[in-house]
């Protein structure tokens, strides 16, 4: 029971772990928070619901194609709600990205209505190890999350592609002076960040019903896992994902099923209180 | 705005303000009560523009704050059956002490942080709502709300609670233009500016942080209060972030700098939907990208880009004789 719940919760925890590192690489590329980052992860799931449900198309080629679909509405949501403010003060984007979450969940419910549809699990039945069951798509999920984590921060440590990007979130203006085109670092980094959100959506599309408003509270817990794990961090926004998944479903199950989102944000301000920069974070130093 | 002249905005105001009064007379019943609920969240946006526009601290948690004040009013005027005008000085007090606490806790965050532990705080205060049957009701929500009313005098119909809510949107609004004059309003700006800066001016940031955010608690509560007894049944589904989110978008699109933005913002978002109700199932679709474009091309808000607009057209125009030399050069 216990190992079934760990597992659970580790599926839950990676997915919110990937929207979080998505927010995370956002904030570290140009400095706002993306308020529409869990719409990403709900575009993600009613996509893989049209190519797999709708188009019939297998589940490992659904999943590449839905991973290349979000890669541009990333770019797109870049040149629309990011591009034009870039100059501006970083609330004005705050308050652009909301109106593209409003856009993109009214938008959702034009294209594919608004009655919860299901998905069927990439991976069909139930594990057994001695005891315990547990159902594949669980595993699978956190299998192709781990891949995915682990390919993206490949990406961004070990490759040129990735010193572009590392390059332009420190600094704008000295990456344009070595000649490095940010616009297409930004969107480059726009398009990794509704990627991994959409993939998170996919898998975690069979577990849930699919409807427009499933964005909003996975991205706020992905958001206070963004703020557990230490805000900037890759490796905390991961951790921190881990560690709502966590708190999520064992409060769930041992505390109160009623207040479990409840015990989640509490921990978030509790956390705050105590550790004010998160686990990971840097000292926060005060500049003049 | 555009009249510098301290008389002329008086006789603009007495006017607009008759104008008000007279409103009632000339709208439906429906309308009023659109202008009602409009009032309502004219207060909260209000208290954003204290906590966020004035002192440049973002906090998410000014709807749990007005779900609060309607609580603490439906409780005392239904179990304790208080009179209702205690029950709303009770609301502002009750929310003001528990907005207090959260403020001394929080302020200790910087930046973003503190925004970012608001959301906490909203969202709890929602999951409270939503399940602590005994006291909140649960999802059921507190109904038999008694209408609003001092002494023998009882706001019975939509067009009482609309000069009731006028009365006290007219009052709130003055207090937080002289709040905005005041010494302690150019303290929280300066904090907003640069807080560093601030604090080596002699201002104490942790406190007047923690006094703005009580003034925009007792907005809040007096706005929820007045909710209660206009609505007579709240839920829990009223509380929640995206309404907070909500005011945040009113006041940016109004623009933050002056009282003026909070009143256009909120007009406008609330009269909008009323025109464009043709659209019907695309009008929330609209609403987002309206938001996205309004920012892309007025980043300072309606207040603060027609302002730019206005100076323009001085340039273009010339305006006195000195200025046509220069502007000559330019056109």
């Amino acid at each position: 029971m216990a190992l079934q719940m760990l597992i659970t919760s580790l599926a839950m925890g990676i997915v919110y772990g990937m929207v979080a590192m998505g927010m995370v690489l956002i904030w570290r590329a140009v400095g706002v928070i993306n308020f529409a980052q869990g719409e990403f992860l709900m575009v993600g799931a009613f996509v893989s619901y049209t190519l797999a449900e709708q188009l019939g198309i297998p589940m490992s080629i659904a999943l590449v194609a839905c991973a290349v679909i979000m890669g541009i509405v990333g770019v797109i949501f870049h040149f629309i709600t990011y591009w034009p403010l870039r100059k501006s003060w970083d609330i004005t984007v705050i308050i652009s990205t909301i109106g593209a979450s409003i856009a993109l969940k009214e938008a959702a419910t034009l294209i594919w209505g608004p009655a919860p549809l299901s998905i069927d699990p990439l991976v069909d039945g139930v594990a057994r190890f001695s005891t315990v069951s547990i159902e594949w798509q669980f595993i699978v999920t956190i299998g192709v999350s781990a891949v995915l984590m682990a390919g993206i921060f490949y990406l961004l440590e070990r490759t040129y592609l990735g010193h572009i990007l590392q390059a332009t979130a420190q600094d704008q203006y000295a990456a344009a002076l070595i000649g490095i085109p940010v616009v297409v670092a930004t969107g480059m980094t726009f398009a990794i960040s509704a990627l991994i959100a959409g993939v998170g959506g996919m898998l975690l599309a069979p577990v849930f019903f699919v409807t427009s408003t499933m964005g909003g509270i996975t991205g706020l817990k992905a958001f206070a896992a963004v703020v557990i794990g230490g805000f900037g961090s890759v490796q905390g926004a991961i951790i921190g994902g881990l560690i709502v998944g966590m708190v999520d479903t064992f409060s769930g199950a041992y505390v109160s099923s009623t207040y479990r989102d409840a015990i989640v944000f509490m921990f978030l301000v509790v956390v705050l209180v105590i550790r004010p920069q998160g686990i990971f974070g840097e000292k926060i130093a005060e500049k003049v | 705005m555009i009249t510098k002249n301290k008389s002329t905005r008086i006789i603009l105001l007495i006017v607009a303000l008759a104008l008000a009064a007279l409103l009632p007379y000339a709208t439906s019943n429906y309308m009023l009560r659109v202008l009602n609920m409009m009032f309502i969240n004219y207060i909260c946006v209000l208290s954003m523009f204290v906590i966020f526009g004035m002192t440049g601290q973002m906090s998410f948690a000014q709807a749990g704050y007005w779900g609060l004040g309607a609580y603490i009013t439906a409780i005392l005027t239904t179990k304790f059956h208080v009179a209702p005008l205690l029950a709303l000085v009770g609301s502002a007090l009750g929310t003001a002490v528990f907005v207090l606490l959260v403020g001394l806790a929080l302020f200790r965050l910087h930046g973003h942080y503190f925004g970012f532990a608001s959301i906490g705080v909203v969202m709890t205060m929602n999951g409270i709502f939503q399940n602590w049957t005994p006291v909140t009701g649960g999802a059921n929500g507190m109904g038999n709300i008694p209408q609003f009313g001092i002494g023998g005098w009882e706001c019975n119909s939509d067009m009482s609670y609309f000069y009731l809510l006028l009365f006290v949107v007219v009052a709130i609004s003055l207090i937080t233009e002289l709040i905005h004059r005041s010494s302690l309003g150019r303290s929280f700006m300066a904090i907003r500016d640069n807080e560093i800066a601030a604090k080596c001016m002699g201002v104490n940031s942790y406190f007047t942080k923690n006094v703005a955010y009580v003034i925009s608690g007792i907005y809040c509560g007096i706005a929820g209060s007045l909710f209660a007894f206009l609505s007579s049944y709240i839920s829990a589904t009223s509380f929640i972030f995206p309404q907070s989110v909500m005011y945040l978008v009113m006041l940016m699109l109004g623009g933050y700098n002056s009282i003026a933005g909070p009143i256009i913002g909120t007009t406008l978002l609330a009269l909008l939907p009323e025109w464009f109700r043709p659209l019907q199932e695309y009008i929330l679709l609209v609403y987002g990208l309206g938001v996205i474009l309004l920012m892309v091309v007025m980043p300072d808000g309606l207040i603060g880009g027609g302002k730019k607009i206005y100076e323009h057209i001085c340039k273009r125009s010339g305006g006195g004789t000195g200025k046509n030399q220069t502007s000559n050069g330019v056109g």
